[in-house]
């Protein structure tokens, strides 16, 4: 597999991208994706856990690695061109971090342009899995991280403030999304208008966005459907303590079919469990630490589905006629 | 996707055209939980007049889909329909998707696809219970009313909190009772469980006899 040849057009070889994101702060996203990336470790694949998170960064925490030596900060700041050399290992054979520890507290953030960089750095990365752990809100740095894939993980706790974040995340996925698909600037210019949600024209849902796309440009519209077909976020629903919090996870999707046109997924529950705070508190991923644990149960189901070839209804992309 | 005023009963209650009976009740039952006004899924969204709009078009698709014989001829009404306008629906697909042929995307995934079911042998544990029971949509509470057996007892059942519990006798009665209400094979369950409790409770009992 490691032919020399990192320059060419990448063979569809490189690694599956995973962003994890939703919204809130504290609903378990650097939780749920630590467990997810040692699971798949230990199952044999290589997996690395980049922390998205530079003004939080706790993902080395949560894997055990204490003192991270190298940091996605030291790329931010142009110290460090090769993403290969913030690799650190962790505990676990398989998992390697990239972590992101010492940011400059002035300017954390890399630049758009050096974040399109550090993506496409990750896509040579030699593994089969990258799993982003992205930080709280919805800005622009966490979004270019969440663009990554068609179908990322939302991960949202059954409250409310939690489940607001998560439409307001998808939301603001879905529409930078389809900035970027449009072409015209007319049509573009309707777009944003409709990003601000109190906007004059009353478009409230992306398929009153749609009404008005299609009577400017059916070219146009026709992107447009492709774009809402193709984005499809994943749901995990974290720390449910009753059949109803399980059942959120199907209502979210529901309203997202409903009101945003969005074809969200869920893709599992993590049940709340006493050993998940022992484990934080331990520094060391549940499944690690407690693997027969309820929790790891779950998290390990969730694993399964994460990396399943995904049942569609016929694939959209280059299936041939 | 399409807005609300085009889509057709099973888009509404979000169910495959070929969901069966019991799809169509859980479906319409989960719709009913997240389309009301104080849904956790719904608030941030919805605006006035939102839910009782939306609660009358679940009404109507349940009440179509929910009767065999309103939703044959429901059915043959939209079959007949796309007979009768062929690849007329202005833009709802890719200019390339002519026939209607493409078979609808699976909708709502029943509760237990979620995850595959447990196989079936293999250790009993509280844990593994309670998950049984979640994924089946069930609350304590609702076990508790069929089986009237006290709801902390039932907790006490899934958290191995094998202290809290009375004696043996009881302890089996309660989990055949739980088992039988998620449909589980009521033998095994309790006699796996109560291996569990007796090993737990026994090796107890015997350090005490031990120490005398």
């Amino acid at each position: 597999m490691i032919s020399g040849t990192r320059e060419g057009p990448p063979e569809r070889a490189g690694p599956r991208l995973i962003p994890f994101g939703g919204g809130k702060g504290g609903v378990g996203k650097t939780f749920v994706a630590a467990n997810l990336a040692t699971t798949l470790a230990k199952a044999g694949h290589r997996v690395v856990a980049v922390d998205g998170d530079l003004e939080g960064a706790n993902l080395h925490t949560a894997l055990g690695v204490a003192r991270p030596r190298s940091s996605v900060a030291e790329y931010a700041a142009e110290r460090e061109e090769d993403v290969r050399k913030l690799l650190e290992d962790t505990p676990f054979p398989n998992l390697r971090l990239i972590a992101a520890t010492r940011p400059n507290l002035a300017s954390p953030h890399p630049s758009h342009a050096l974040r399109v960089r550090f993506v496409r750095a990750l896509r040579t990365l030699d593994a089969d899995f990258v799993f982003l752990d992205l930080g709280a809100g919805a800005d622009s740095a966490v979004m270019d991280y969440f663009m990554v894939c068609d179908d990322g993980v939302v991960v949202i706790a059954p409250e409310p403030t939690s489940v607001e974040n998560a439409y307001a995340f998808m939301r603001a996925a879905f529409y930078r999304r389809l900035k970027l698909a449009m072409l015209s600037a007319d049509v573009r210019k309707v777009v944003a208008l409709a990003m601000d949600e109190r906007n004059e024209r009353g478009i409230r849902t992306p398929l009153d966005l749609l009404r008005e796309v299609r009577a400017l440009d059916t070219e146009e519209a026709h992107r447009f459907v492709e774009v809402m077909r193709s984005f499809r976020p994943r749901i995990v629903v974290n720390d449910v303590r009753s059949a109803e919090d399980i059942r959120l996870g199907f209502a979210v999707r529901s309203v997202c079919r409903k009101y945003f046109a969005i074809d969200a997924d869920y893709l599992g529950y993590v049940n709340h469990d006493a050993a998940v705070r022992a484990s934080v508190r331990a520094r060391r991923p549940l499944v690690d630490s407690d693997p027969r644990s309820d929790a790891a149960v779950y998290l390990a189901r969730i694993a399964r589905k994460l990396i399943a070839p995904r049942l569609d209804a016929g694939g959209e992309a280059g299936a041939p006629a | 996707m399409k807005p609300l005023s085009e889509q057709d009963y099973y888009e509404t209650l979000d169910v495959s055209r070929s969901a069966g009976g019991e799809d169509i009740e859980r479906a319409y039952r989960l719709a009913c939980a997240t389309y009301c006004e104080d849904s956790l899924a719904g608030y941030p969204v919805f605006e006035a007049g939102d839910v009782e709009l939306l609660r009358e078009r679940i009404e109507i698709a349940y009440r179509i889909l929910g009767d065999p014989d309103t939703r044959r001829a429901y059915d043959l009404e939209l079959t007949g329909n796309a007979h009768a306008a062929p690849a007329a629906r202005p833009g709802s697909e890719p200019a390339s998707a002519a026939p209607a042929a493409r078979p609808a995307a699976p909708v709502l995934a029943p509760l237990d696809t979620l995850d595959e079911l447990e196989e079936g042998e293999g250790e009993w544990s509280g844990a593994r219970l309670r998950r049984t029971r979640l994924r089946q949509g069930v609350e304590i509470d609702e076990i508790s009313d069929v089986t009237k057996v006290n709801p902390t007892y039932l907790g006490f059942i899934e958290d191995e909190h094998f202290d809290g519990l009375p004696a043996a006798v009881y302890v089996r009665g309660f989990v055949t009772g739980y088992a039988g209400c998620l449909g589980l094979d009521v033998k095994r369950v309790a006699s796996s469980y109560l291996q569990r409790y007796e090993e737990k409770q026994g090796g107890s009992k015997r350090r005490l006899f031990s120490r005398k």
